[in-house]
């Protein structure tokens, strides 16, 4: 074996510790700064007040902690207002990362009370618990993502891959930066979906069904629209629309598996809807009604997601138009996922540009698609495998995608220097910043 | 007999919680530690002061034998009544402290309770009565902390 395929190798089995070793320091140097912020804030609060009023204030109200710390209110930045008529908390964000952040919450909880620190939910530790608990779940989704990735690509193709994805985008960002914020989840579960789906149907076993309803329950109780993404368990593989009769049939052979899968994922989510109806009276609601925010389906600012100097995925993570490409060239199994992966990556971007609030306030890139990277990531590695059968290209290729790369990286540092405005970015200002790093 | 190597990584790893547990129970850097309370400000010059929010801990040395902790509450308590802010030491009540003049300082001297110390530092939690709520919640202003051993 040569000294390069070893390394490569070698790389590919190490990159999930490289990656975790390099967050961690990453995490260390922005959270240690003279001027750094809490880790728990802004939409992270939101996300995480769950897990206190549920392990130390033992309530499912959110009253308590809103009299102990706040007599008896929220603060205006987290939009937790008392719906009407109720006169009840409304969290305009689901419960699902404080579930899937218990564990690290329950381990900060038990430590605070070791070191006699205040036991409020918001000391020390449970700051550092909850964002670490975000870095742990894009760890883990990155070890998902290279298992299904080696099972259908080369090593040195799954390496690119794995590189592009985790800092070629903004995705490195919202697993060290912004923890707390619910996107490092949602590429973990969708990246688990991914995994455990491609099982599904290739080498079933009994538990496959069951752990499906829990990663599509959580995914749903994470970030409710990403529900779309479970389209890609019943369509995995559908290489042309005419085979939909047979899909079918299929399932229906597979009944007994896709009810338990029901069955769990319902059980699941169930506590959402009874907290929505708790509050509203209603079982399913727009838990921003009451800031005036919802969907335009009939305007999506398309250009803007995609394109724009404000938050344009591919402006700010042009690696992905490989990605792009790489739907066009897929071969194998990544052109059977061709259908269903497209349907939902589409429905997924009209969706996050039918929001008003289409910029997703402040952020680095656009982190709405944070959540479908991991589905991105097999046609970028696509992209690679066809790549690797024309070697005229490949220098092309590698230049192209280590530029691409190395601008994300610096532009993420850039942001977290604090050189870029956290949204509104226009070109004269894009220009004018354009690799420095003093504002 | 030699030992494998997952039970010698778990025997290390063992090791290390033991040491970090160990460390943990009595950490020199708790005198750092504060929740609750927002950044210093400076106002008028060389007066300095942390907003609190509705709660906020903060740690004292275990010598210390009293403290004086300058409160001023800012803002009128409910009714126009006095804003009051409790006082407890390691969980355990120690006063209970009136602001009668939301802009009057209130230097409160607290004797600390003698206790045969097993830390280096003691926790003392504020709880204020009402809060003011915009963008952020503030609770109560507190001043310097003076300590007497």
């Amino acid at each position: 074996m040569s000294l390069s395929k070893r390394a490569i190798d070698w790389s590919v089995r190490w990159f999930v510790a490289l990656a975790g070793a390099l967050g961690l320091a990453g995490y260390l140097w922005l959270f240690t700064r003279p001027s750094a912020d809490e880790p728990i804030r802004s939409d992270g609060y939101n996300y995480y007040l769950y897990a206190p009023s549920w392990i130390i204030y033992h309530d499912v109200t959110l009253e308590a902690l809103a009299r102990d710390w706040n007599g008896g209110s929220y603060p205006g930045f987290s939009g937790i207002l008392r719906w009407p008529g109720t006169n009840r908390w409304m969290n305009r964000l689901p419960i699902g990362v404080a579930v899937l952040m218990l564990p690290f919450v329950i381990a900060a909880d038990l430590l605070t009370r070791w070191s006699n620190l205040p036991r409020d939910g918001f000391s020390l530790y449970y700051q550092h618990a909850a964002a670490l608990a975000g870095l742990a779940y894009f760890l883990a989704g990155l070890a998902l993502l290279r298992r299904t990735l080696s099972r259908y690509f080369t090593t040195g193709v799954t390496l690119w891959t794995l590189v592009a994805i985790t800092w070629g985008t903004n995705l490195f960002h919202y697993a060290v930066y912004d923890g707390t914020f619910s996107h490092a989840f949602s590429f973990a579960l969708v990246c688990a979906v991914i995994e455990l789906t491609d099982l599904w149907w290739t080498r079933p076993r009994v538990w496959h069904a069951a752990a499906l309803g829990v990663a599509a329950a959580l995914i749903v109780l994470t970030r409710h629209t990403n529900a779309l993404f479970l389209l890609l368990i019943p369509f995995w593989g559908l290489a042309s629309w005419s085979r939909i009769g047979s899909r079918i049939s299929e399932l229906w052979e597979r009944r007994g598996a896709v009810l338990t899968m029901a069955v769990v994922t319902a059980v699941l989510i169930a506590p959402q809807f009874a907290y929505y109806k708790w509050v509203t009276n209603q079982w399913i609601v727009n838990p921003y009604a009451l800031h005036g925010l919802g969907f335009t389906f009939t305007a999506p600012h398309l250009f803007g997601t995609l394109f724009s100097t404000e938050r344009g995925l591919f402006f700010w993570s042009p690696v992905l138009l490989l990605s792009v490409a790489g739907m066009f060239v897929a071969r194998g199994w990544t052109h059977d996922l061709l259908i269903p992966s497209a349907a939902v990556l589409v429905l997924n971007a009209w969706v996050i540009a039918s929001w008003m609030e289409w910029q997703y306030g402040a952020s680095y890139g656009h982190r709405a698609f944070v959540d479908s990277l991991g589905l991105m990531a097999v046609f970028l590695a696509a992209f690679f495998a066809w790549t690797k059968e024309h070697p005229r290209i490949v220098p092309a290729v590698a230049i192209a995608t280590t530029l691409a790369v190395a601008l994300s990286v610096i532009q993420m540092l850039q942001y977290w220097h604090r050189v870029w405005p956290v949204r509104d970015i226009t070109w004269d200002q894009y220009r004018s910043l354009f690799l420095r790093f003093h504002p | 007999m030699t030992m494998s190597r997952p039970r010698l990584a778990a025997g290390i790893a063992c090791v290390l919680i033991v040491f970090a547990l160990g460390y943990l129970r009595d950490p020199p850097w708790a005198g750092r530690i504060t929740s609750g309370m927002r950044g210093w400000e400076e106002e008028p010059p060389g007066t300095r002061f942390r907003w609190t929010t509705g709660r906020a801990s903060f740690f004292v040395p275990s010598d210390a034998t009293a403290m004086t902790l300058p409160l001023r509450a800012v803002f009128p308590g409910p009714n126009g009544r006095p804003v009051m802010v409790s006082v407890s030491v390691d969980d355990r009540w120690l006063a209970t402290i009136e602001l009668p003049h939301p802009d009057e300082w209130v230097p409160a001297v607290l004797p600390l309770p003698r206790q045969p110390p097993s830390r280096r530092f003691r926790r003392v939690d504020l709880h204020v009565n009402r809060t003011a709520v915009g963008v952020f919640i503030l609770g109560v202003m507190t001043g310097e902390i003076a300590l007497t051993r």
